[in-house]
């Protein structure tokens, strides 16, 4: 055991190396955060400078000691589960949605870059001079004025540069020697001409076309002591009304920014004709749906195990290993298998159902077979796990108690009604509620099996077999008139409350975490 | 009467053996059908044979070179296997701590790690979607469509229920063997690392499976984060063969299936009753 053996050189050299490594990330850390500070970006800046001094106590403070084996873990839990959830609580309380993306400074700034043409339009015409493929310089004429402006943007009158025409038709053939560009050899220069903005007047002039310059002024002015945004072209005033720029004619500007909305999102999911409807009967399903998985496949299970309990039964061991199967199939592959099997014209059970009685079902394309798809589908790959609880929990109650009940002349049915499942639900009734907590949200096997269709109603995102959980990533990823990431966010929220309040009753009533709390 | 009793007794044994069968037949039949269907040459939906008449390996051969197949199978793998790997290092310190340590908070965090099991990850899916835009614009290989910010992603699910599994199993290591260690001079750290940790190994291998089968088949965060069709893990590529020509892949997303799925099968069966053990949370007793 070499390894032990730590002379005092050994622990010095360690603490250096501590030292310098964490002066070495802490260096880090203050450039990091004089970036975030520079951006505003207050978030990541509170997040990396508190992060950086709980790092440091860790390392230096000798109290912290069993914390430093927590930290690595605890890190990664607060980032991408507790932090995720606290964003989520908040965007749930704002309009965050496809055109209400960006901080209102952010969508002020982008509005105020857009410009008009007034009309009559100023405009200039334009040549360029070059040779050998490198682009030379331009020469603006207008009505009153020509300029001189270099490919750089930089605009100065004509003197000091010798322009000469030489058939006399006021087009210049030649400037500073350098002969005038053809309109092929333009296009070649098209990109860098693009991009000229050159500040003229009170506006930019910007290129308009293969022959022109023209001046364009700014659309919008920005009064921030009023909070108002003015139209210059057509004098109109937009106010911000909810997250966006809107004229009182109810015509709007986007984009539109991210702003608190209250209880707006949670309140439309039970007021709001557009939402409502389809809440309250994709809520109805989740249950039916985590409910019905788990009484079946857990009867199923329940079943399998009692027969499988007999140690009589000879293949027992392989019948096991055999009825698991379905456990040990990634599940994103056997959902699509079941798919193949459910399609209508050309899937498994639909040929076998016809040529055995004639009928074909309309498995996943009726609402109602879709969602008898999705419990079966859901039943055959959760049976297994029921099954190897109930086969643990059957082996853990003692013999003397049936046979303290053969005594008393309970019968077969009896023994199982009145001593086995009591017992069993003791010991498993913790599993179950999981078992249902997870069903409740089981997006892989809805998305995998029916992406939630078919259909109910025309213009509504929520189909037949949509649980809570794919309903809010159809409205935050999928959404047809743009994602909805805070009402996604607020039916998550809800989801959450649900599974809390599901959960925390059920532990109470089993008193779980209590016998948790002993074995600690 | 005697003979009566044994007819009785046999009849139930057979009875007993038949429903099994039934059931396994249930269980079986996807498994079957699917590995059928990959050796079948007609590639259709339409094919109700078992056991194809010309058996031939051209969908294997398609879906290995003519496909992204063998991309997305390396990508799930890489992605599961790192994370997998962090997710134990970090479980590992988190349960010796809590195993051997009395501090401030101990019971409250262990309560708390089985509470946060209650509700996935995937709950917060805008807003991790949102975290990782905006990394991404600070670093941008750990952004968006990069699996470094997905394996940083599931990271987030290393400290949980195995953290209990892994607890539970230090807790049986006598204490006598590392106060001998820190009695000739080693610090707890070098205790964890030298004595633990090689004492601990079936339980690290057994979360780490645990751990990269779950991650393996996680489906909703990798199809949010991962946009690039080279990007996809398995479990997101693999819907591509059920899009519209669904009917005229069906063989060779039958053979897709059975390569993806022997590499679970394999390690599911060769560590089956410590996983299942795992799984099911202790409760079945070998």
């Amino acid at each position: 055991m070499r390894v032990w053996v730590s002379g005092r050189g050994n622990t010095l050299l360690r603490a250096l190396l501590k030292i310098a490594l964490l002066g070495l990330f802490d260096a880090l850390a203050v450039y990091w955060c004089v970036l975030f500070l520079w951006e505003g970006n207050w978030a990541f800046l509170g997040a990396t400078a508190g992060g950086t001094l709980l790092l440091n106590w860790l390392v230096l403070s000798a109290r912290s000691y069993p914390l430093r084996y927590l930290f690595p873990g605890l890190f990664f839990l607060s980032l991408m589960v507790v932090y995720p959830a606290g964003y989520t609580f908040y965007i749930s309380f704002t309009n965050y949605s496809t055109g209400h993306t960006l901080s209102k400074d952010e969508a002020i700034r982008l509005i105020l870059r857009r410009t008009y043409s007034p009309t009559p339009p100023v405009s200039f015409r334009f040549w360029a001079f070059g040779e050998s493929g490198e682009l030379y310089a331009l020469v603006l004429r207008g009505e009153k004025e020509s300029f001189f402006l270099s490919p750089e943007g930089e605009i100065s009158d004509l003197e000091g540069h010798e322009l000469i025409d030489r058939d006399g038709d006021e087009v210049p053939d030649e400037l500073d020697g350098r002969p005038r560009l053809t309109r092929r050899e333009l296009f070649q220069h098209i990109k860098q001409l693009q991009d000229i903005r050159v500040r003229y007047d009170e506006g930019w002039l910007h290129m308009a076309n293969f022959t022109e310059f023209r001046l364009y002024l700014p659309r919008y002015r920005y009064d921030p002591e009023e909070g108002i945004l003015i139209d210059r072209k057509t004098g109109k005033i937009y106010r911000p009304v909810k997250g966006r720029f809107v004229a009182d004619d109810g015509e709007g500007i986007d984009p539109g920014w991210v702003t608190f909305v209250g209880l707006q999102n949670y309140i439309r999911f039970f007021f709001d004709p557009r939402y409502h409807k389809a809440f309250g009967r994709v809520f109805l399903w989740t249950v039916v749906f985590a409910a019905l998985t788990v009484v079946l496949s857990f009867a199923l299970g329940l079943a399998l195990a009692i027969l499988l309990n007999d140690r009589k039964l000879r293949l027992r061991k392989l019948y096991r290993a055999l009825l698991i199967v379905p456990y040990a199939i990634p599940a994103f592959i056997s959902i699509l298998i079941w798919r193949g099997f459910f399609n209508t014209q050309v899937g498994l059970f639909n040929q076998v159902l016809h040529s055995w009685f004639g009928i074909k079902v309309p498995w996943l394309t009726d609402p109602f077979w879709a969602r008898v798809s999705v419990i079966l589908t859901n039943v055959w790959l959760t049976y297994p796990y029921m099954m190897l609880i109930s086969l643990g929990a059957l082996q853990s109650i003692p013999g003397e108690l049936y046979e303290a009940a053969a005594i008393d002349g309970a019968g077969p049915w009896q023994r199982f009604a009145r001593v086995t499942f009591p017992l069993l639900m003791v010991s498993l009734a913790p599993m179950l509620i999981g078992s249902f907590a997870y069903t409740f949200n089981n997006f892989t096997l809805i998305w995998l099996l029916t992406r939630g269709d078919p259909v109910v109603a025309i213009g509504e995102r929520a189909g037949a077999t949509d649980i809570l959980l794919s309903y809010a990533y159809k409205l935050a990823f999928q959404g047809a008139r743009g994602n909805e990431m805070g009402m996604a966010s607020a039916l998550a929220v809800n989801i959450f409350l649900i599974v809390a309040l599901v959960s925390g009753i059920s532990f109470a009533r089993t008193r779980m975490l209590e016998e948790v709390s002993r074995g600690m | 009467m005697a003979c009566r009793v044994k007819a009785g007794f046999w009849a139930r044994r057979f009875l007993r053996n038949l429903l099994a069968w039934v059931a396994i037949a249930f269980a079986l039949f996807p498994a079957v059908f699917v590995l059928g269907t990959s050796f079948n040459p007609a590639n259709n939906l339409s094919t109700t044979r078992v056991i194809p008449r010309n058996p031939t390996l051209a969908n294997y051969y398609d879906l290995l070179f003519r496909q992204p197949f063998p991309i997305w199978l390396w990508n799930s793998v890489k992605v599961a296997g790192i994370a997998s790997f962090l997710s134990v290092c970090l479980c590992a310190l988190g349960a010796y701590a809590f195993s051997r340590f009395r501090f401030a908070g101990r019971r409250a965090g262990l309560l708390t790690l089985l509470l946060v099991q209650m509700f996935p990850q995937a709950l917060g899916m805008v807003a991790i979607f949102l975290l990782l835009k905006r990394i991404g614009e600070y670093i941008p290989w750990l952004g968006l469509n990069t699996h470094p910010g997905l394996i940083l992603v599931y990271l987030g699910g290393a400290l949980g229920f195995n953290t209990w599994l892994m607890k539970g199993y230090f807790d049986t290591i006598p204490l006598s063997l590392e106060e001998s260690a820190l009695v000739d001079g080693a610090t707890p750290f070098q205790a964890f690392r030298w004595i633990i940790l090689p004492l601990a190994r079936p339980i690290l291998a057994v979360i780490f499976v645990i751990q990269f089968i779950t991650l393996y088949s996680e489906y909703l965060l990798a199809s949010i984060l991962l946009k690039g069709e080279r990007m996809y893990t398995l479990a997101v590529g693999m819907q591509i063969f059920i899009g519209e020509h669904y009917r005229d892949r069906w063989g060779m997303f039958a053979a897709g299936a059975v390569i993806g799925a022997l590499v679970v099968l394999v390690i599911f069966y060769a560590l089956q009753s410590q996983i299942i053990s795992g799984l099911t949370g202790g409760a079945v007793k070998e």
